[in-house]
């Protein structure tokens, strides 16, 4: 879910920026020094925002028999790192603002918070916690996957009542309602998420063992999920 | 997609982009800084006229390209009007159409100066742009390489699907998961054969640093921008002092 153009108040736009702007210096330097030992890298994370993008424009049957676009947050996260996901996730919301109209430049930092940066951190400590507690990886993808999307959807219900406090109830009666009407539609969608993400896991497995192994948050697992 | 269509076909296409930037970003401080709602609709709509007059881009495809988002907001708009008190009992709230008519009229005018913006400017310039404000490298590399990937991908997306439906792969919902997760391990594996491809290709012409490009030129740049940002400066002077 975006916020599209124009739809946060000025203070709200621009406090969401400065607190996404550290993430992404964070994220440009690691991934300037990552550059200079690994020049390969630049092709592989340039290749990877096209990737997000594409997938974040694919048609995701939903549970409940509807069908939605995946953020492709979970995924991001788990093959490419949640520090590489915020350089990535920049360009992608920028491109999805500028050449699809979804989203918007004035909303880049509160998307970026949400989509870029929430979402893929909870998405691996999920994974990792996972994995120190022996579940088994089918169990911590989908978890990794299904809960990073939800905790995306619940900082942009946080977001919106902030900005919006309900005049009534003030921000928590606002709060359940944005999650409320999120939750309709995106726990069903988190939920197809998490199992296309395990389905992705499972087929990367099979067909590209090797691939999988390569990737630091699959290193020591090598099997299918 | 429809908003590089526009770009690349409309009668702005040789203006600067530093010139159709400057009064996009006037348009957003506008939308902004307008006095009252009909001041910032008011805003929407010039920003509109002067991205389907002036650089005469179809008012057809304007609407199809503004109409998401448009849904959006009246969704939003409706969700607003709704308030939830301490007992979580909801009620209609006409109390905030005042304020639900500020962030309506704010919106369209923000959309319509981004509207103005990416339909007339092809995002390869922007990047250009983004390069001379001095944009850091690596993250410039990561767009231009996202920006003709993403083309290849889309190609991939549809061969694979055509491939897939021809097979009855999207018949059910299961085997549409199935299918979907197919698929997106197959780009995923692409990402790194593609990218392997692409560093070899590159090593073979002694790339081994910075993507480097020819800055695209043109003519009365500077006249062009000087334009835009007087017209900028009409557009937020008016949304002050329009009531």
């Amino acid at each position: 879910m975006h916020i599209m153009e124009g739809f946060l108040p000025v203070e709200h736009a621009l406090g969401w920026s400065l607190a996404s702007a550290p993430f992404v210096a964070w994220g440009v330097h690691s991934m300037h020094r990552q550059l200079q030992t690994r020049p390969e890298q630049r092709m592989l994370l340039g290749i990877s925002a096209a990737f997000v993008f594409v997938l974040s424009a694919l048609k995701l049957p939903s549970v409940t028999g509807s069908c939605s676009h995946p953020t492709g947050v979970g995924l991001g996260a788990l093959l490419f790192g949640p520090l590489a996901m915020v350089p990535v996730g920049l360009v992608v919301l920028l491109f999805q603002a500028l050449l699809l109209a979804h989203g918007g430049v004035t909303t880049l930092g509160a998307n970026l918070f949400s989509l870029a940066i929430v979402g893929p951190f909870v998405a691996t400590a999920l994974f990792r916690l996972g994995r120190r507690f022996g579940l088994p990886l089918a169990g911590c993808v989908f978890t990794a996957a299904c809960l990073g999307d939800l905790s995306t959807y619940l900082t942009t219900s946080i977001q919106l009542a902030w900005a919006f406090p309900d005049p009534a109830g003030g921000f928590f009666a606002s709060l359940a309602k944005f999650g409320g009407i999120f939750a309709i539609t995106q726990i069903p969608l988190a939920i197809s998420e998490g199992l296309l993400t395990v389905l992705v896991v499972n087929a990367l497995a099979r067909f590209n063992a090797e691939e999988l192994k390569r990737l630091p948050l699959f290193a020591q697992q090598g099997g299918g999920a | 997609m429809l908003i590089e269509q526009a770009a690349y076909a409309n009668r702005w296409r040789r203006v600067s982009p530093q010139a159709k930037a400057s009064l996009a970003l006037a348009g957003l401080v506008a939308a902004f800084a307008a006095a009252t709602p009909e001041a910032a609709l008011r805003v929407a709509f010039l920003s509109g006229l002067i991205t389907c007059i002036g650089a005469g881009v179809s008012g057809w495809l304007y609407l199809r390209v503004a109409t998401p988002a448009l849904g959006f907001l009246a969704l939003s708009c409706l969700n607003l009007l709704i308030a939830v008190d301490s007992s979580f009992a909801w009620r209609w709230a006409p109390e905030a159409l005042p304020e639900i008519a500020a962030l309506a009229g704010r919106s369209l005018a923000a959309l319509a100066a981004l509207l103005g913006l990416v339909l007339t400017t092809p995002l390869a310039d922007l990047i250009g742009l983004l390069r001379r404000l001095r944009c850091p490298a690596a993250l410039l590399d990561l767009m231009v390489l996202c920006y003709r990937m993403l083309f290849v991908f889309s190609q991939a997306v549809r061969d694979t699907r055509t491939a897939q439906q021809a097979r009855l792969g999207y018949a059910t919902t299961r085997h549409g998961l199935r299918s979907l997760g197919y698929l997106t391990a197959n780009l995923a594996v692409q990402v790194w054969q593609r990218s392997h491809a692409l560093h070899l290709a590159a090593l073979a012409r002694n790339g081994d640093g910075a993507l480097r490009f020819l800055a695209p030129h043109f003519a009365h740049a500077g006249s062009d921008t000087a334009l835009a940002m007087l017209a900028g400066f009409l557009l937020i002077l008016l949304a002050r002092l329009w009531v």
